[in-house]
């Protein structure tokens, strides 16, 4: 029943820039089982969403996937070629972007840019794919689908524009979405309606999703499981009730009090001391040690690596089993 | 995406405390175009400094009259070869130097004088003023500005047949005649930096307008004058060779443009004659215009790779 | 669409006009023209002067030689030449001569949005490839080297050590001896266009490369693009669909002033060309103060400018559909 749909292991992403290599994604292990859905979770920088392009490989230039494994369906992503790879995206994977007033072409028609993805992989006529283009409006609750198919982007508000890059995005029902912030530039009032209308569309149509975001309260009610990066490196990775009462990472832990939809509850809102480090020369060992407050000296020397504690609970901090801390919602002792 | 690069970037130059212009100087120092232009520049500069030292002949001698080496080919005598009447190429090309670097430095600095200031009232005031001062660039804009310089040029030495208003008039004019794009592209600057949190902190406070203008908007804009006045004088330079190439240009002044109109009557019989001083007009044209976009890659805020 | 093009006519108006009050002030800046012409010529007399002042209409106040010049070219009459063929019409000295620069200037435009864009386009795409550092190399050379100077260059090689191609003019002047190249007017006009359009091509198209490719840079970073190959779309539809477009419209602005430019600078190239257009025409009037036709010219490149810059305005408009809507 849980079969795995995507495994990344090891995966390094760097940009080659002019004042150095960046390492945005170094060394990350994410699991995708078939139908769930993954809470992404990380502060901006955190490489969560170059993590998500990775997967597609169309991460912009000057960055290049180093090393790693992308298994999908139990083949290599990045092991295939270029025509091979245009199979999966949009047809396997799709991908939903965080701003639908950039993500979505303002010089061509909504229906010229549904048209031409549905055409791309399915063998229908150009009616047919019109027709199909309509029905994929109506899903995503477009008011009117055959009068806006023929507007341009800057017509539509952005709530709508959102709307018609999730209906492009599973116009061939793929397997497995990619969700990058999808709410964060919207209205709060239209976010929730956004959310619920993926999660709809993801238990309808059987995909799995891969929601990233920077905002614990966001995935808290929607995802299965929660990764955490930070600095391009995996933290920790649970099914997302270990992670609100047990979590064992530090940062896991100072993130939930940083949240004030969750801080509300306990009246106990945090800001994370310091900012994200610099992926050009990262801090040696563990990257979360200078904003830690449970660092020690191994922490500065050596990197931890992400074991698994419980089944099913892996976490990257050397004191993970040491330390006792307390969750901002109560924590595992009052559960 | 962009965005998320830029802060990884950011946040390194934050680490090292390093400000926008030591930023930017040390891009610059890498930039091999932008230093491969400062060097022609500057070779050119040192031409034009020590040209009687440099040049074997004098500015008004012509050696080759006397000898009969007139249209002669180069030779260790006469390296680039004589003109028409006898004069050294090579020494006319050294003292054609002084003129290129008087008539791109001058122009450019009458150009971005008027750009500056009309750009940058343009942007800050908006509404009425702006658009006064827009539909007169535009016009300047769209203004066939080759002929009227012709017009103008030609007019005054026929005021004066003794030769004009000379290399200032010709500068004066080219000024006059091509600001309006400088001051378009400043308008827009400073309609950017308008929008920023800081000058509304400054209007909040009661700074004066004047002051909001020389003090704020000024400095944050200034990064775009530099690279657009190094780009506006390489411009200079090609208009002031055009216009003598025509003999619209000083007759009193030593200018390639000149010398290649000259040699233009004879490239069959004599291609050195032109062949040099173009070369020199092409040469230090590039090397602003290398210069120009290495300052622009440099001192540009957004992302380089 | 209707709407917005009617806009843009009439927004030409005033921008017409007030090139005409320049132009027309520039011809006069000096005073009289009767006296600066004559300036030279010890023999005239006051009354000489006087008749000819009123001949021509001078006597009267300037902005009533404006209204009155104005009215003319509503009517299409740009007035007499005061030296050509015994004072010949300008207008019909103007048909004369526009065709050949016509020609030369709408021919090379053409062709240098022809070879841009595709070359533009390549360059971008194989960043920092030999191809493209040929390519930016060979740009940024064409919009340093002088326009005349490309033209000598080229007629030193092309015309007299290759003797390839005529090295200037616009056509044989047939003899016995000489006859049209392969004995045909249009095959020999278009021996004599081969190295002036392909000067004055290059000089258009170098800058005009550098802006495509640094435009297609910029928007092959955008998040459509990205989205469009995460949707699968072929190579072929990501670049030349999605990314060109979007590319071109921060170009096309530029493509309309440098054809402006280009045209003003007609008396450049048809003087290195030998080139029997409008702008040689000036060249010659300007020198010897012949003012209707100094006008007469400015006007018609002015016009010839401000309908290229329709043509600019309105495929602008076609391109990016937030302009053409609101």
């Amino acid at each position: 029943m849980n079969k795995e749909l995507l495994r990344i292991e090891g995966l390094k992403t760097y940009f080659d820039t002019w004042a150095g290599i960046v390492k945005a994604v170094d060394g990350v292990d994410i699991e995708v089982i078939e139908g769930e859905t993954l809470g992404l979770v990380g502060e901006s920088g955190s490489g969560k969403s170059v993590t998500a392009l990775s997967i597609m490989r169309i991460v912009p230039s000057p960055g290049k996937i180093i090393e790693g494994k992308i298994i999908y369906k139990e083949e290599n992503l990045l092991e295939k070629s270029e025509k091979a790879l245009r199979e999966i995206r949009g047809k396997e994977i799709a991908y939903i972007f965080q701003d639908p007033s950039t993500s979505l072409n303002p010089v061509l028609t909504i229906a010229d840019q549904l048209l031409e993805v549905i055409l791309a992989h399915q063998e229908i006529s150009k009616k047919e794919a019109l027709e199909k283009a309509i029905e994929l409006l109506k899903l995503v609750e477009i008011p009117d689908p055959d009068v806006k198919i023929w507007n341009y982007p800057h017509q539509l508000s952005g709530g709508m524009k959102q709307r018609i890059a999730i209906a492009r995005a599973i116009a061939s029902q793929p397997n497995l979405l990619l969700a990058d912030e999808p709410t964060t530039n919207l209205d709060v009032t239209i976010q929730a309606q956004i959310l619920e209308l993926m999660q709809n569309l993801r238990k309808r149509l059987g995909m799995a999703m891969i929601l990233i975001t920077h905002d614990m309260g966001v995935v808290a009610d929607i995802a299965d499981r929660i990764t955490v990066l930070y600095a391009g490196r995996v933290c920790e990775s649970a099914d997302t009730k270990t992670i609100f009462y047990k979590a064992k990472h530090p940062y896991t832990q100072a993130l939930l009090t940083a949240v004030p939809s969750l801080a509300l509850r306990t009246d106990k809102l945090k800001v994370i001391p310091g900012n994200i480090p610099n992926l050009i020369e990262p801090p040696s060992g563990c990257r979360f040690h200078p904003r830690c407050e449970y660092a020690i000296e191994k922490c500065t020397e050596k990197i931890p690596e992400l074991i698994e504690i419980e089944p099913g609970h892996k976490v990257a901090c050397f004191r993970a089993l040491e330390i006792n801390l307390e969750s901002p919602l109560g924590g595992a002792k009052n559960n | 995406m962009q965005k998320i690069l830029r802060e990884l970037i950011q946040e390194k130059n934050k680490t090292k405390g390093a400000s926008q212009w030591n930023i930017a100087w040390r891009r610059f120092k890498k930039n091999k175009t932008a230093l491969a232009g400062f060097f022609i520049i500057g070779i050119i500069i040192f031409m034009a400094a020590f040209d009687s030292l440099i040049a074997p002949y004098g500015p008004n001698t012509i050696p080759g009259f006397y000898s009969g080496e007139t249209r002669a080919p180069p030779s260790s005598k006469y390296l680039f070869g004589t003109d028409y009447v006898g004069h050294d190429v090579f020494s006319q090309v050294v003292y054609g130097a002084s003129s290129a670097l008087f008539v791109g430095f001058a122009a450019a600095l009458i150009v971005m004088l008027l750009a500056t200031v009309v750009g940058v009232v343009a942007g800050f005031y908006g509404g009425i003023v702006d658009n006064i001062l827009m539909r007169i660039t535009e016009i300047f804009l769209v203004i066939p500005f080759l002929l009227i310089l012709l017009v103008f040029l030609k007019v005054i030495t026929a005021l004066a047949p003794s030769g004009g208003g000379g290399l200032f008039m010709v500068t004066l004019m080219i000024g006059i005649f091509s600001w309006a794009a400088n001051a378009r592209i400043i308008r827009g600057e400073v309609l950017r930096v308008k929008e920023q949190e800081y000058i509304e902190a400054a209007t909040a406070l009661g700074a004066t307008k004047t002051r909001i203008m020389i003090r704020h908007i000024l400095p944050n804009v200034l990064h775009v004058i530099i690279v657009l006045t190094t780009l506006m004088i390489a411009t200079a330079i090609l208009v002031e060779a055009g216009i003598s190439f025509l003999g619209f240009g000083d007759p009193n002044a030593i200018t390639w443009g000149q010398q290649l109109q000259k040699a233009s009557e004879a490239v069959k019989e004599a291609w050195w004659e032109g062949v040099f001083p173009g070369l020199f007009i092409t040469l230090l044209v590039l090397g602003f215009t290398l210069l120009g976009n290495g300052l622009r890659d440099s001192l540009d805020p957004r992302l380089r790779e | 669409m209707t709407r917005y093009i009617i806009r843009r006519l009439l927004y030409l108006i005033p921008l017409f006009l007030g090139i005409l009050i320049i132009v027309f002030a520039a011809t006069r800046v000096a005073g009289d023209p009767v006296r600066l012409m004559t300036a030279m010529n010890p023999h005239i007399t006051e009354e000489a002067r006087n008749n000819l002042t009123a001949y021509y209409g001078l006597d009267k106040p300037l902005w009533h030689q404006f209204l009155i010049y104005l009215a003319n070219l509503l009517k299409g009459d740009l007035g007499n030449s005061y030296v050509i063929r015994g004072g010949i019409e300008v207008t019909s000295l103007i048909g004369d001569y526009i065709w050949p620069t016509m020609l030369l200037q709408i021919v090379s435009i053409i062709l240098a949005l022809l070879i841009a864009i595709p070359v533009g386009v390549i360059s971008a795409r194989r960043k920092y490839s030999k191809t493209d550092v040929t390519v930016t190399t060979t740009s940024l050379l064409g919009t340093c080297i002088p326009i005349f100077y490309m033209g000598i260059i080229v007629i030193l090689i092309f015309a007299y050590y290759l003797g390839w191609f005529p090295a200037g003019g616009y056509v044989t002047v047939i003899s016995e001896s000489k006859d049209y190249f392969l004995g045909s007017r249009t095959l020999d006009i278009i021996w004599h266009m081969v190295l002036p359009v392909a000067v004055l091509t290059f000089a258009l198209l170098a800058p005009i490369v550098l802006l495509i490719r640094s435009s297609m840079l910029e928007v092959l970073k955008q998040d459509y693009v990205l989205a469009a190959r995460a949707n699968g779309l072929n190579d072929r539809k990501v670049v030349y669909k999605h990314a060109l477009r979007n590319a071109l419209i921060p170009v096309v602005t530029y493509v309309g002033i440098y054809f402006g430019a280009m045209l003003a600078g007609a008396p450049i190239t048809e003087t290195v060309f030998n080139w029997p257009g409008v702008g040689r025409l000036f060249v010659q009037a300007t020198n010897r103060l012949d003012f209707p036709v100094i006008m007469g010219i400015t006007v018609i490149i002015t016009l010839m400018t401000l309908i290229a810059n329709l043509i600019t305005d309105l495929t602008y408009g076609y391109i990016d559909p937030r302009i053409r809507v609101e």
